[in-house]
């Protein structure tokens, strides 16, 4: 069947079969940005923006995201202009394989948002669902709180720079940008 | 212009006085032009944390691992694998028309099928001829484990291919199975292999034994040390058993491969693989195609820790392909990795020590028996591993034996993962050694210090199966003590707090480590260097980043040597048709053989700029070198840049030259890196839970090229050691079927599970290393177990002795003393 939805600031049609996940859709349709590491909910790796909220893509029907608005990793920054997040996770050496990295990168994302000045444990408690075979999380932990300093120092979170999921008028959405938020530089309409 | 070296001519006498030469600033030969050593000032694009290269790709998501090319092949087909649901037993046949009649089919395979080769082969990825027995046909019409293959389908989606491989009908003639290894070398157990279903040429087979291998080696006389020790005072005998389980990879991108013919009529294969090369190697035999009519790559890997040292899947994502007359993709699922494809060897090992009451090792006796699985792939090898890795550590002990039994049962096949060996070695070796220390009343750090390797020593153990003596070895870089020193600051070895309540005991352990840098004797890394006219270098290698940094290291070697920043060196990697052969990642080769290769790469190709620079400059090539992206004159401080030398070289008017470098490395060496695991505990006496305080990894890998990636290595060792010792392992049921499907049900260590870790580099200069460096990979993959193991011991006085340590484990053993008491 046809489902209509948002990606990566897209409006667009899909076709997907009744049971069929939404990773599987999103990546037959080049979003190979979302990773499939296991048989379904429990790796991580899969974590995608649905509506603001982070979801296993491929804990979830396709079907289910008609009419929402999806984002993924490659919607936070480019290679030339990374988003805080993805900046520091490549200054603190915090990928090796990477396979991990795109779902690890949104849900660490989607912390900062909700908890701006989180503590260790409270990194870690965020991370605990993603996966990672090849960092012990000790470099994407420090990333993530260096991040967190960052964005607390240029203000990303309040002047709306990266706006994350979620739609401009629901200011409780996580990840969204604030009302006077400017483009997000690929990841939003304007 | 070829520069090819073999560092076998280092070698020393037992006196190891060259050896000191060396550490103390010489030079190695074919680095000629200038020495190894540089002072921390001297370096450029070494010792520096060095972006990794790949690193921007992979947090915006662009990185392309093997299934992201699904989409440049329209008619791609897509796999899957028929597993055996039983044991052990035979395929009496295969009905697979439900199957085919499928729309949207394109092909089923079975093992009586033309386009199947029933040719023997072994799916190790390991140098020529393979050491491990050729015991593998492509599907299996004789099955020996739940998850052995038998059939595969290909189809236009996953869907249709799975809901077609639910439909392949097999029946079995079902036969006794065995799962317990000492079982299994009963004369009456069932047995897995006749003779001439194998080609085996390791040592000691007896397949009627379901023997896959045994071996023995001795130096000095081990029972008449123990003898004389029995009879006379003072000299004590301890011996201690220990037990390890099955360890998944866990490995973050499951096995898959793409498999296609060209239009030239060449075999591509794209594929996440360690061992591009030797993968090539065995799809020819395998196939009967000539070796150059095959090209492999290995794209972004995520990851393979041993897993991809083996060609899993490839065969059958190839056999496919023929049926299928259309390029075809098979992806591994989460269960296939847990259930049917490779794993760490379980293995009970037993050691035995005779210690004088100063602290003195007069012998030590170890063996291992090592629960094969249903193949051999890796069984001997890592085997022999579980001794000369960490034996090693203890080399001037005069009285070592070392044997193994390697065997067969149902159950999933242990293969290559990260320390070989060496992780179920250490948590033998080192937690016997803490023992003793403890029973003799000694300091277990001092006692292990007092017998431990200097550089200078001459290491007998890790030769010790082998028949001469040529791969003995000097130790020429060792910083063990330093670990172990700077390990006990920062773990507060000396003042360690007690909890409050009385019940909650705190203590400290600590493990020394060994690995090696590649297989001794059996390496061959290559590289080649080509200059463009803007000054910057294409680097062609055929290495293997399996998403450690590797490429990125290479980088930085190339342009310490060139003189140029690591961004100017553009790495092309690990493709059979473009690049110069490698052995591939495994055996923590890849700094060492392959970082060596593209070093002497870079010096031939500097030969050339220096030789152009001396032209333009009109000074003598001997009073030049490279830096800061020119050639410059150490005498008068003139200075061409290396782009001007590029567009000359390439446009000049008089004379031209593509210039261009390329470099071999091979060497009999496999220098040591070493380190020190310490593990900070608090148990609960009154429960037997345990928590983990912290962690402390001190690593000397000699000159650490990228030392943010080197401490990533230790992280992600230390990470999966601490699953070893407290969470991992697999099971199975009565009938030999998996029990975990899953990482719901395995205990791989999450983010909130870690302790704090701390890690500390202890740089010293490994002469025969690129720049002095040494291999990190797996060496911080052995210290947990062991360190828990002497740091409970430390804290309750009870010892631990099989992995993975529980609480009812140790509730157990706290009730055991108790009782004793
Ligand atoms: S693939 Fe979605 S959580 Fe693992
Ligand atoms: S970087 Fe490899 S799994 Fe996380």
């Amino acid at each position: 069947m046809d489902i209509e939805l948002t990606i990566n600031g897209e409006t667009t049609t899909v076709e997907a079969g009744s049971e069929q996940d939404l990773a599987t859709v999103l990546r037959q349709h080049g979003h190979i940005d979302v990773k499939c590491g296991c048989d379904g909910g429990t790796c991580g790796a899969s974590k995608v923006f649905v509506d603001g909220d982070v979801r296993m893509a491929c804990g979830m029907a396709a079907t289910e995201a008609e009419g929402s608005d999806v984002q993924t990793v490659a919607s936070l920054g480019t290679q030339d202009d990374l988003h805080p997040v993805q900046q520091a996770f490549v200054d603190n050496f915090a990928v090796q394989c990477g396979f991990c990295i795109p779902g690890m990168i949104v849900q660490a994302t989607a912390l900062l948002d909700e908890n701006p000045d989180p503590t260790e444990r409270e990194v870690r408690e965020a991370l605990d669902d993603n996966v990672c075979r090849c960092t012990g999380y000790q470099k994407p932990v420090e990333a993530v709180l260096d991040a967190a300093g960052r964005m607390r120092e240029e203000g990303v979170a309040a002047d709306g720079g990266r706006p994350i999921g979620g739609e401009p008028a629901d200011d409780t959405a996580m990840g969204k940008p604030a009302d006077a938020g400017g483009c997000c530089g690929g990841g939003c309409d304007e | 212009m070829s520069d090819s070296d073999n560092a076998s001519d280092l070698d020393d006498g037992p006196d190891g006085v060259r050896a000191e030469e060396e550490a103390t600033g010489g030079t190695v030969e074919g680095a000629a032009r200038e020495p190894d050593r540089k002072a921390p000032d001297e370096r450029e694009a070494i010792t520096t944390d060095e972006e990794k290269d790949d690193a921007r790709q992979i947090v915006t998501g662009e990185a392309r691992y093997t299934a992201d090319y699904r989409d440049r092949f329209p008619d791609l087909a897509h796999g899957k694998v028929v597993r055996s649901d039983i044991a052990h037993g035979h395929v009496e046949s295969v009905d697979t028309s439900a199957a085919e009649a499928m729309d949207g089919v394109y092909a089923v395979i079975t093992p009586f099928d033309d386009v199947v080769p029933d040719t023997l082969y072994s799916s190790s990825g390991q140098s020529y001829p393979e050491p491990s027995p050729w015991d593998l046909t492509v599907l299996r019409e004789h099955v020996r484990f739940v998850g052995d293959p038998v059939a595969a389908v290909a189809a236009e989606d996953p869907d249709t291919a799975d809901r077609a491989a639910r439909k392949v009908e097999v029946e079995y003639r079902e036969r006794d199975a065995v799962f317990d290894p000492e079982a299994a070398l009963d004369e009456d157990a069932p047995q897995l292999f006749e003779t001439d279903d194998v080609e085996n040429k390791q040592s000691g087979a007896d397949y009627a034994r379901n023997l896959e291998s045994h071996f023995e080696g001795e130096l000095g006389d081990v029972d008449a040390a123990f003898d004389a020790a029995e009879a006379g005072e003072g000299v004590h005998v301890v011996e201690t058993e220990w037990e390890t389980p099955y360890q998944s990879h866990c490995v973050p991108e499951p096995h898959a491969t793409i498999a296609y013919t060209d239009e030239d009529d060449r075999h591509v294969f794209i594929t996440a693989t360690q061992v591009p090369f030797h993968t090539r190697r065995q799809i020819s035999h395998l196939f009967d195609v000539p070796i150059r009519d095959v090209r492999v790559t290995k794209p972004r890997i995520g990851a393979g820790f041993g897993s991809k040292q083996e060609m899993a899947i490839e065969p059958i994502t190839f056999a496919l392909h023929l049926a299928a007359g259309r390029p075809v993709k098979l992806e591994m699922t989460r269960q296939e990795e847990f259930t049917a494809l490779r794993f760490r060897h379980p293995m009970r090992m037993r050691m035995k020590t005779a210690v004088t009451e100063e602290g003195d090792i007069e012998a030590m006796d170890l063996y291992t028996l090592s629960n094969s699985g249903a193949y051999g792939t890796h069984g001997m090898t890592v085997a022999n591993n579980v001794g000369t890795k960490p034996l090693p550590i203890y080399p001037r002990v005069p009285n070592v034996r070392f044997s193994g039994d390697v065997v067969h049962t149902n159950l999933p096949m242990g293969a290559a993962m990260r320390g070989y060996g060496a992780p179920q070695g250490h948590f033998a070796v080192e937690s016997h050694m803490d023992e003793v220390a403890r029973r003799l009343g000694l300091d277990p750090i001092e006692f292990r210090l007092r017998n431990a390797v200097r550089e200078g020593d001459l290491d007998r153990s890790v030769a010790i199966l082998k028949d001469d003596d040529r791969f003995e070895r000097t130790i020429r870089s060792c910083g063990i003590r330093e670990c172990v020193e700077r390990g006990k600051e920062a773990i507060g070895y000396d003042d360690l707090d007690q909890p409050d309540e009385d019940h909650r005991h705190r203590g400290v352990g600590m493990a020394l480590i060994a690995q090696g840098s590649g297989v001794a004797g059996k390496e061959l890394g290559a590289a080649q260097v080509k200059m463009n006219e803007d000054g910057s270098f294409h680097l062609q290698v055929g290495g293997v980043d399996t998403g450690t940094g590797a490429d990125t290291m290479f980088s930085q070697i190339a342009a310490e040597v060139l003189g140029c920043p690591p961004e100017d060196v553009v790495v092309v990697a690990a493709d059979t048709d473009l690049t110069p052969f490698d052995y591939g990642a495994y055996a923590s080769s890849t700094t060492y053989i392959s970082g060596r290769a593209v070093k002497n790469a870079a010096e031939d190709a500097k030969e050339r700029l220096l030789e152009w620079g001396a032209t333009l400059l009109d000074e003598p090539p001997e009073v030049l070198d490279t830096g800061d992206g020119a050639v410059y004159s150490e005498e008068t401080g003139n200075r061409v840049s290396l782009e001007e030398i590029g567009y000359e070289a390439t446009y000049g008017d008089d004379e031209r030259e593509h210039i261009l470098g390329d470099g071999n490395h091979s060497t009999d060496e496999s220098p040591p890196p070493y380190g020190a695991q310490f593990v900070d505990v608090t148990v609960n006496e009154e429960t037997g839970e345990y928590d983990l305080n912290k962690l402390v990894f001190a690593a000397d890998c000699g000159v650490a090229i990228n030392p943010a990636l080197v401490e990533g290595q230790i992280e992600g060792g230390e990470h999966m050691s601490l699953e070893y010792a407290t969470s991992g392992g697999l099971s199975f049921d009565g009938e030999g079927n998996p029990e975990v499907q899953g990482f719901r049900q395995y205990g791989m260590p999450r983010t909130t599970d870690h302790p704090p870790m701390e890690t500390i580099l202890v740089e010293t200069h490994e002469p025969t290393g690129p720049f002095g460096a040494k291999s990190i990979a797996e060496l911080p993959t052995n210290g947990v177990p062991p360190a828990l193991s002497n740091a409970i011991r430390d804290a309750v006085g009870v010892r631990l002795t099989e992995l993975p340590f529980t609480d009812e484990d140790l509730r157990a053993a706290l009730d055991a003393r108790d009782g004793d008491d």
